[in-house]
């Protein structure tokens, strides 16, 4: 049961990491990205690289993982957002889509040559054996929980005090009148695309100490990132940490509590699980779990009261 | 190299059917209408998913192949198929049964999908639908790679050959009626240009506002072309199984299925059918040559099938920044041809 929940908590924090960038771009270029996909890949690559080839814990490299996913985000939004900054967001969709090919490429032919070269096993890997123990459990759960949160408690300081934080929120509610008073909106988005690249990339660099990870490991993630952004809606910039820990919960422990009740068959199926919640979300609040008026609700419910 | 040349251009030919049935699904839905569908591997899968489980069944009521066998399908599928294809030798109009009942529920199985997911999704706008239809694709692959009396789980099914009667033409035949029912689906579309309904999705895709206004459900209107998009997804996914003659749940995936069509679709122009023709043409021709000539590249430390991703993600950003229409642009198309309008137009002048 311990050993459930702080799975369940473990990958909560991933998903939210994850989730975190896609609402970001959504919020502030209109654009659902594809490409975290890919991104997060990214991530997972930068720590077997280094883990490889310079040895030590994995947990050194990822503020390097940080840093190339936010390059590989600037290069996205450089290459393919900003100059179709005028079209749809079906044709930005298809423009990450078309990044998400260009990057799983690049990760793949790296892999072959990481495997073909110098024999490293980069087809499937995991980390586990160099993650150390932290109250008797691996260290993951301790160490990703509390990058969450710093990350968090980080992004809502930045946001709430500092000015390039107030412009940053300017441009998402108003953009041209940001524009007005002077904000470089471009720049801004840039910014937050730097920021969803690192943040993938960051939960990427996670990932092999968790995961089985092989070139596809974002793609095989990103219905649950998608899941997650919009069950916790992209109205508000929280959305994703109420949506990961949602998400991430219910794969876990749903997987769990059917596979007692049911059989160990349902574990087979635990793909189905993101899908279902994005249906059901879809039909019954498809503007996310943040996107409600409580307030109103609660209105509602003392009329029907009184 | 005569015969391996033979061998190329009938595999592009069979290919090209296939993939020209699901990019004018997508032209269909994405062009004409504006739905946004990144979920076509669904029903295909759901197509070839028939094939894989029904043509094996029908074959042993027929045949009336050994009962005994028939206690685990998936076991003794090798042994049953060869069986039923056995028996399938001689019988030409038995064998047209089977590929015609087996299309059929192909279709119906895509008609079920495309209101399953269309249910839910088309009262969504734009890209919202999208990737709420990208996250469903890989439903069926998931419950096709598990449970495996479907379509035997990840080792897969072989499928009874309905073509083996043509003997060494086989290949031949299936690549050309393959492009038969492409050449179909390709005058429908034609015709479905200048119709009133072809009008009406343009208005649903330009300006749904107007479109309702004007008395028109515009949800009803999508999720019907959904529907009828996702018949011809389920369609194509049958003759690629059929051609093929086995179900692998792995070779149904979102890359080959869904992007790959969507690269070829705004490569070419969504909004022209010969636009979807051209573009689905150069793309598999590519892709083709790649793989055709892969050991050529064997110096290179990496399997250079990847190049075609590459090559495709670099196409098309170049293509939505510089050509976002595509190659071939859609044209106006008006509801008389211009010499019936001319004509009026005269006569009108006339009166006056």
């Amino acid at each position: 049961m311990m050993a459930t929940l702080v799975d369940a908590i473990t990958f909560s924090s991933f998903l939210s990491m994850m989730g975190f960038g896609l609402t970001l771009v959504r919020r502030t270029t209109g654009v659902w990205n594809v490409a975290q996909a890919g991104l997060v890949s990214i991530g997972a690559y930068v720590t077997l690289t280094l883990v490889s080839f310079v040895g030590g814990s994995p947990y050194l490299y990822l503020p390097l993982a940080f840093l190339i996913g936010a390059g590989v985000g600037a290069i996205l939004f450089l290459v393919a957002i900003n100059p179709l900054r005028k079209a749809s967001s079906i044709i930005l969709l298809v423009a990450t889509i078309a990044f998400n090919l260009i990057l799983i490429s690049i990760i793949n032919i790296y892999a072959d040559y990481l495997q073909n070269v110098f024999g490293i096993l980069s087809k499937s890997f995991l980390l586990t054996r160099l993650d150390f123990k932290i109250f008797g459990r691996p260290a993951i759960s301790t160490i990703s929980v509390s990058t969450l949160l710093i990350f968090t408690i980080a992004f809502y300081l930045f946001l709430r005090y500092t000015r390039t934080g107030l412009a940053l929120r300017g441009c998402i509610e108003q953009p041209s009148l940001a524009g007005v008073v002077g904000v470089s909106v471009r720049s801004l988005y840039l910014f937050s695309w730097v920021l969803a690249g690192g943040s993938a990339g960051l939960a990427g660099g996670f990932l092999p100490l968790f995961f089985q990870c092989n070139p596809n490991i974002g793609f095989y993630l990103i219905a649950l990132m998608f899941c997650v952004s919009i069950l916790g809606g992209v109205g508000e910039i929280y959305g994703p940490f109420l949506g990961g820990w949602l998400v991430g919960f219910v794969q876990i422990f749903g997987t769990t509590l059917l596979a007692s009740t049911l059989g160990p068959w349902v574990i087979l199926y635990k793909g189905l699980f993101p899908m279902v919640i994005l249906v059901l979300t879809l039909l019954f609040v498809p503007q996310g779990l943040s996107g409600i008026d409580w307030r109103a609700k609660v209105r509602i419910l003392k009329r029907k009261g009184g | 190299m005569w015969y391996q040349f033979n061998l190329f251009t009938i595999d592009l030919i069979a290919l090209l059917g296939i993939y020209i049935i699901i990019n004018f699904s997508l032209r269909l839905q994405m062009g004409y209408t504006g739905i946004a569908n990144f979920g076509l591997v669904l029903a295909f899968t759901g197509g070839a998913y028939v094939v894989g489980w029904l043509p094996v069944r029908l074959g042993m009521w027929i045949f009336h192949i050994d009962s005994g066998l028939g206690s685990d399908m998936i076991w003794n599928n090798t042994l049953i198929v060869s069986q039923i294809n056995s028996c399938l030798q001689g019988q030409i109009l038995t064998a047209l049964t089977i590929f015609i009942i087996t299309l059929v529920a192909a279709a119906f199985v895509g008609v079920v999908l495309g209101l399953a997911s269309g249910y839910p999704a088309a009262r969504l706008r734009g890209d919202y639908l999208a990737i709420s239809l990208l996250a469903l694709g890989e439903i069926l692959a998931i419950i096709g790679g598990n449970y495996d009396p479907l379509v035997g789980g990840p080792l897969g099914v072989q499928v009874p050959d309905v073509w083996a009667w043509t003997g060494d033409v086989r290949f031949t035949v299936v690549s050309i009626v393959n492009l038969l029912v492409a050449l179909g689906v390709w005058v429908y579309m034609h015709f479905l240009e200048k119709s009133p309904i072809g009008r009406t999705l343009r208005a649903v895709r330009d300006n749904r506002d107007a479109a309702s206004s004007l008395g028109k459900d515009v949800t009803r209107i999508r999720l019907k072309v959904m529907v009828v998009g996702a018949m011809l997804c389920s369609i194509a996914g049958a003759l690629y199984a059929f051609y093929t003659t086995g179900v692998v749940t792995s070779a149904y995936g979102m890359f080959d299925w869904t992007f790959l069509p969507w690269v070829m679709v705004v490569f070419g122009g969504a909004g022209s059918n010969w636009g979807v023709v051209v573009g689905t043409l150069m793309f598999i021709t590519v892709r083709k040559l790649i793989i055709f000539y892969k050991y050529s590249f064997a110096f290179l430390p990496f399997d250079p099938i990847w190049l075609q991703y590459l090559l495709m993600g670099v196409v098309v950003l170049l293509i939505l920044i510089f050509r976002p229409s595509g190659l071939v642009p859609e044209r106006v198309s008006y509801a008389l041809s211009k010499s019936r309008v001319v004509k009026i137009a005269n006569k009108i002048l006339s009166e006056k």
